[in-house]
């Protein structure tokens, strides 16, 4: 991270979430609602399919941040909103999702980053927003 | 009951802290598919969303208020803001409370805000989580 300015573009990072990894996240999370392991609950309750976590997407979404950071204690900040579900099918395909991160200011040693998150045609998360500290 | 606007600045704080451990960074890095070597280790710093895994304690205790009456499976995560003074790290024994501060409500539907703050030990403020959900009572 050589210099810092409001455009700079973070590299992009591809991700592809299958359902052995909402099971993996899960259990690593401790969060074990059925609409992220089994279609006929999640049916049940109005969607396609099983769906990600929107935990996991945050997650996924910070590495973009924190890959290009020296050091992952320089984010202070991180927020985002969860728009459009992800949903996961059942094969050996998953569904990908591609990040993007662009630096939009820059003031008083910190930095605030703007992320999309882009799955299929939609966007998945809104206001993806990180603050670092920068020097 | 349901939850309206009275219940804003209620709290819940999970009765033991949470021990942060090398082994359990290293399953939520491996879960989240991120192989940052600063998550890895005896010195390893958790990655930062690893705050909303402990803030999750303390959102039971509000989910099981009988005078809220909420159920987790009519809940939608709509939002999610973290606050990070540090990052947690191995070793860290970690308390959670839960405050509620917005309520809304839009026919069946109640959008609530909680924010989750993480002290470690003598009170050390480490981060703070805001979450926004949806609860929809339709049919119920």
């Amino acid at each position: 991270m050589s210099s810092v300015e409001v455009g700079t573009e973070l590299p992009p990072l591809t991700v592809t979430v299958r359902r052995e990894n909402l099971v993996r996240y899960a259990g690593a999370s401790g969060d074990f609602n059925p609409i992220h392991w089994n279609d006929r609950m999640a049916v049940a309750l109005g969607l396609p399919g099983v769906i990600a976590h929107g935990m996991l997407t945050m997650a996924s979404a910070a590495r973009v941040v924190t890959d290009w950071l020296s050091d992952p204690a320089d984010l202070i900040e991180y927020g985002v909103r969860f728009t459009k579900p992800v949903v996961v099918p059942d094969d050996d395909k998953g569904a990908t999702i591609t990040f993007s991160a662009k630096v939009d200011k820059v003031a008083d040693g910190r930095a605030e980053i703007d992320i999309t998150a882009v799955c299929g045609d939609e966007k998945v998360l809104g206001r993806a927003r990180a603050v670092v500290r920068v020097s | 009951m349901t939850i309206d606007a009275t219940m804003v600045g209620r709290s819940y704080t999970a009765a033991e802290s949470y021990q942060v451990g090398r082994e359990k960074i290293r399953e939520f890095a491996e879960a989240i598919g991120d192989p940052n070597p600063a998550y890895r280790g005896d010195d390893a710093v958790a990655p930062p969303t690893f705050a909303f895994v402990l803030s999750a304690p303390a959102l039971d205790l509000l989910l099981a208020d009988p005078e809220l009456g909420l159920r987790l499976d009519r809940i939608v995560h709509g939002a999610q803001k973290f606050n990070y003074v540090r990052p947690i790290r191995v070793g860290d024994e970690v308390a959670a409370t839960a405050t509620i501060t917005t309520v809304r409500k839009a026919g069946d539907v109640e959008v609530i805000m909680y924010e989750t703050v993480l002290t470690g030990r003598d009170g050390e403020q480490l981060a703070t989580s805001t979450a926004t959900v949806s609860h929809n009572r339709a049919d119920s």
